[in-house]
């Protein structure tokens, strides 16, 4: 007996293991997708070179990037190179004195002679200024990173685009930081 | 639509495609960017008056390999720590002798004798004239973190960043006395090192000077760690010292006058022995836009080596 299907059923079936496949691969991809790593926008601090695009690229104003503090690799010093502008009057918390150009750094005597340098973030704009202060003169416990519960996790990072030492890569959501003193220079994720 | 209109679009929407193009590439060169705004700026605090610089270069050695530690001169030779090497040479470039040592050193010192003590992370070696390990001491503590070195002729000065103290051996390696030194105020740590350097040297007639770079002093010890004399000087200008961890080294001339090296405004200076500035060695123009100051060594001319971790180059550096 011939099994020759008729032209209609040829495109009927077709039809059917088409829209069977389609749906099959819109379900296996949705679950890869829901298991797959999601990956955020973080800055590499050994590689950033403290430009200041950071805080004139970002898309949100002011910018997602804010200065952040290793507090284990701080010297917590009267004298600090990230808190005082070069060629400072005193070693006090007068306006004048203050690298910062929107005061973001609070200064705390914690006992004679050592203070401790906490960032405020509302006030921060990324700038980068007290950065390469404290890398310049101190032990670089200042460093920038993008604040996650503030980015919008742009595809294409504005600052990324414009970083001139390709410090901003993608990094696993599970480990969103790239924190001095937890993280050696040189290092892969 | 004829052919003709259809070739003007055509042509116009290419030139402003060329135009998007290349105004995408101007704008993204890095030469073309608008200067920063917040841009750390010490420049003003570089210039030098060329009266003020008492010293000229005259020549370099190039360290082609591995990355040098630290830098000592005595008996008309240089002794270079590089990666885990010891490396002896004269001055002229010619390796004398190269020893492979058992773990990564940090400093070095040579007595007059010609034995080498160089201080690892926690303990000193000493090894004789031709590079052979012949004593070694107690490890000192966990945290210790051993940055100097210095002999006079009995003893053997340690400067250990990690426990913020001075450890004095005797030739046998055998502690003699630790000390905290002073700050001036009693309930507070003698040495105040904002970071993981701290460094001392013995003068002419073997006095121990160590820097208390929190305070930017320069002080005075006796062995057992009394306190004798000091001087400070905190400023940007040449006269003084600057942020955090300055005078980050320091070496003597035969006339007890200090040499100085300095990060951030990386600079070479001399101060007399009241803690007065005599004069400029190298302006910070002669240094990369590094963050790295030289360690030092002094020859028996009073030529200053700057050994120069951003160029890895040994600089020397002869009266004018």
């Amino acid at each position: 007996m011939s099994k020759l299907q008729s032209r209609r059923q040829f495109i009927s079936g077709c039809a059917r293991y088409s829209l069977g496949l389609t749906i099959a691969g819109v379900i296996g991809f949705s679950l890869t997708n829901a298991s797959s790593q999601q990956w955020l926008w973080q800055i590499d601090p050994f590689k950033c070179t403290n430009c200041g695009r950071c805080a004139t690229h970002c898309v949100l104003n002011p910018s997602a990037v804010k200065c952040v503090h290793a507090y284990a690799l701080c010297g917590y010093c009267d004298l600090c190179g990230g808190y005082l502008k070069p060629g400072h009057i005193a070693r006090n918390t007068a306006a004048e004195n203050q690298l910062c150009p929107t005061a973001a750094i609070e200064r705390k005597l914690i006992e004679e002679p050592y203070y401790e340098y906490h960032i405020n973030e509302e006030l921060c704009i990324g700038c980068a200024k007290c950065v390469e202060g404290c890398s310049s003169f101190g032990n670089g416990s200042l460093h920038l990173q993008i604040r996650q519960n503030i980015c919008v996790n742009c595809n294409e990072c504005a600052i990324a685009r414009v970083c001139p030492s390709d410090a901003i890569k993608r990094i696993p959501a599970d480990e969103p930081y790239l924190i001095k003193g937890g993280f050696e220079h040189g290092q892969t994720l | 639509m004829s052919n003709k209109v259809i070739k003007y679009i055509l042509i116009l929407a290419l030139a402003i495609i060329a135009a998007i193009v290349i105004f995408e590439f101007v704008s993204n060169n890095p030469d073309k960017r608008p200067s920063n705004p917040f841009e750390f700026n010490v420049d003003n605090y570089k210039a030098v008056d060329e009266t003020l610089i008492s010293y000229k270069e005259t020549r370099q050695i190039a360290i082609k390999d591995g990355i040098p530690g630290a830098i000592a001169f005595s008996h008309g030779q240089l002794y270079l720590l590089v990666d885990d090497y010891l490396q002896v040479i004269l001055p002229g470039g010619m390796e004398v002798f190269k020893r492979k040592l058992s773990e990564k050193p940090n400093c070095i010192a040579v007595d007059r004798d010609g034995f080498i003590f160089i201080g690892f992370e926690n303990r000193i070696r000493t090894y004789d004239k031709v590079g052979i390990e012949i004593n070694l001491s107690e490890v000192a503590s966990d945290k210790s973190h051993f940055t100097a070195l210095a002999v006079s002729d009995d003893l053997i000065y340690v400067a250990d960043a990690g426990e913020k103290q001075i450890r004095v051996y005797d030739k046998k390696l055998q502690q003699k006395h630790v000390f905290n030194g002073e700050s001036g105020v009693s309930d507070v740590h003698g040495f105040i090192l904002p970071s993981a350097h701290f460094d001392l040297a013995v003068n002419s007639d073997n006095e121990l000077w160590a820097v208390n770079p929190g305070l930017h002093a320069i002080q005075n010890y006796s062995e057992t760690g009394r306190l004798r004399g000091f001087w400070s000087k905190s400023s940007f200008e040449n006269d003084g010292f600057s942020g955090c961890c300055n005078p980050y080294y320091i070496a003597f001339l035969s006339n007890g006058s200090f040499v100085t090296s300095e990060k951030g405004l990386v600079r070479i200076k001399i101060h007399k022995e009241s803690g007065e500035l005599s004069s400029v060695v190298a302006a910070p123009e002669k240094f990369s836009n590094g963050t790295k100051a030289p360690a030092l060594a002094v020859d028996e001319s009073d030529n200053i080596i700057a050994l120069d971790f951003d160029r890895k180059m040994i600089r020397f550096f002869e009266p004018k």
